[in-house]
């Protein structure tokens, strides 16, 4: 190719692009120097005034910073867990030589809860979550709670983290099952029947055929789900708005209520900056992966 | 094979029934959560609230779905998030496709990094980038405008959109665009009459996940938007939690109308989305 056709070639693509990267670049790159900035800041709706890193040690010296990087972490790894646990399960069993239409239909119900909004999941949550709710109603048919010792599972700081990651484990499972089934339908039936005539047990084809085959989509759907479920911001504002006392709150809630209803914007946009780099620090993995299969 | 023995035949029958009452069992469960918002919508708001709760109800009632779609504040609602999400989608799926084509017809300088960046933004706290859109819509005068909303979701659509369809059209061969352009075809006519087309699975995946996406967001609208007639419905189904008695009912039915359009469009054209989502996963 000459010199000039060259040229021409990755003009042509920058045209193709430029709508997009132009779009992109105002939307995610301003915004973020614009945070950086302010974060050095203090600023509410009257002034700004520099204060130079006073909000990142004012931050850093606070008890609920602290509080709500653990509840954070919590939620996080607890739905993470979860999701991979149930979707695996679920997964192998939709796996197995049922018929195939049942198999299809099954999938197809098993979705459904990752088709809801987390806000309308979250209100079908606080609904039977409540102290007249199901669960509880549960519980005592059970007998394992008096009746008139009703838990108040949302409004109680013991149980209210735990009822949130409770209803987004049930939301968002069926990412992963969906992914792990292609990934097991990927993986040659000749594998296995090469082990069979071998007379390796069921036990030992999953640990040294199906989880090695499945690695990559299993790093994959962790370290997205990791990133999801670290910046969400939807299941805890619905269900408790991060209460009672803070005892669920997460970053993305608290960096909405400095922002949004005390209007410390400059507090608020140290906290953003320190979950960026946090979130950061994970896509990293990410992005290399995804980069090197791209590119 | 040899004929299995009797023992063998009546193994695998027993771990077939076992597999099979266990994934029902499990998807009972999954689901009971959709079933009772279904049988919560079609009660009288008093009996939600009886200690023990009815399992079965007693009442039936149309009227929580009748105070919703009578409602012409709720029914605006549906038509914002409608509008807001069929333009996000055709504006990203457009936008998308452009420069999904550049990523996986040409070589150019800085690929590498126009695609690092892609994958970035997907992975922004949205939460930090409300603090600056706030203040700049602010100042543009596109507070409680449909607008703002518009711009700022394909901070999230884009990106996604840009990604699945690049791995598609890179899986499709150049011939026919090039023999449509040696017949005189331009560039983009060629795009239009051969690419696009032959790429429809992957446009309808792409899009169903846009809309969603779009329906489903909460944030940027609590942010962005303050008057009933620019509400989305998200915001729509929580402001019923504030007032002072609680409608369950009426929410649950609300909850009802506003999911089920988009399950129904999942469940049929869910092939498509599967695909899409998974094919850039299972290379690896």
């Amino acid at each position: 190719m000459t010199l000039r056709h060259r040229f021409r070639h990755e003009v042509q693509a920058y045209g193709f692009l430029g709508p997009a990267l132009l779009l992109l670049g105002l939307l995610m790159v301003y915004p973020l120097l614009q945070v950086l900035r302010m974060s050095l800041y203090e600023v509410n709706l009257r002034k700004e005034v520099w204060v130079g890193l006073g909000n990142y040690t004012a931050l850093l010296r606070t008890a609920l910073f602290w509080q709500v990087l653990w509840q954070t972490t919590l939620f996080t790894v607890g739905s993470v867990v979860m999701h991979l646990v149930i979707g695996m399960g679920l997964a192998l069993l939709l796996h197995t030589k049922i018929n195939l239409r049942i198999r299809n239909f099954l999938r197809g119900l098993l979705i459904i809860p990752w088709l809801f909004a987390p806000t309308v999941a979250g209100m079908i949550w606080v609904l039977m979550l409540a102290p007249f709710g199901v669960l509880n109603g549960l519980l005592t048919t059970l007998g394992l709670l008096d009746p008139n010792a009703t838990i108040n599972w949302l409004g109680s700081p013991q149980t209210s983290l735990l009822s949130v990651t409770a209803m987004n484990i049930w939301r968002a499972f069926p990412f992963f099952m969906v992914m792990l089934l292609a990934g097991l339908q990927a993986i040659p039936e000749d594998v296995y029947e090469a082990a069979d005539i071998d007379g390796t047990t069921a036990r030992q084809k999953f640990w040294y055929i199906t989880l090695p085959a499945l690695r990559g989509i299993i790093l994959t759907v962790i370290l997205l789900d990791s990133i999801w479920t670290f910046r969400a911001f939807d299941p805890v504002y619905v269900m408790t708005g991060g209460g009672p006392i803070n005892s669920s709150q997460v970053f993305a809630t608290v960096i909405y209520f400095d922002a949004f209803q005390k209007l410390q914007f400059g507090y608020a946009s140290a906290e953003a900056v320190i979950m960026f780099l946090i979130l950061f620090a994970f896509s990293v993995v990410y992005v290399r992966r995804a980069v090197r299969e791209i590119a | 094979m040899a004929r299995e023995s009797w023992g063998m035949r009546t193994r695998r029958q027993v771990a077939h029934a076992a597999i099979y009452s266990l994934l029902v069992a499990v998807t009972a469960i999954m689901l009971f959560p959709v079933a009772w918002m279904l049988t919560v919508s079609v009660r009288p708001n008093v009996e939600v609230m009886k200690i023990p709760p009815q399992w079965i109800p007693t009442v039936f009632t149309w009227a929580p779905y009748l105070k919703v779609l009578s409602s012409p504040r709720y029914m605006w609602t549906f038509v914002n998030s409608y509008f807001i999400a069929g333009v996000v989608t055709a504006f990203s799926l457009f936008v998308g496709a452009l420069a999904a084509y550049a990523l996986a017809r040409f070589r150019f300088k800085g690929q590498r990094a126009v695609i690092m960046f892609l994958i970035i933004t997907q992975m922004f706290p949205l939460v930090l980038l409300c603090i600056p859109y706030f203040r700049v819509v602010v100042r543009l005068g596109l507070y409680d405008t449909l607008t703002a909303l518009i711009v700022v979701y394909t901070t999230f659509t884009l990106p996604f959109c840009i990604l699945m369809l690049r791995s598609y059209f890179a899986q499709i061969p150049k011939d026919m665009e090039e023999a449509a352009m040696v017949d005189g075809c331009s560039r983009l006519g060629a795009i239009a009459r051969t690419l696009i087309p032959m790429s429809f699975p992957a446009l309808v995946g792409a899009g169903l996940y846009t809309f969603l996406l779009a329906w489903n967001e909460f944030l940027f609208a609590v942010v962005l938007i303050e008057s009933w007639g620019k509400r989305v419905l998200t915001i729509a189904i929580y402001s019923l939690l504030a007032e002072f008695v609680t409608e369950w009912s009426m929410m649950m039915a609300f909850s009802v109308l506003a999911s089920a359009p988009l399950v129904v469009a999942f469940i049929f054209l869910q092939r498509y989305v599967v695909q899409g989502m998974t094919a850039g996963a299972i290379k690896s």
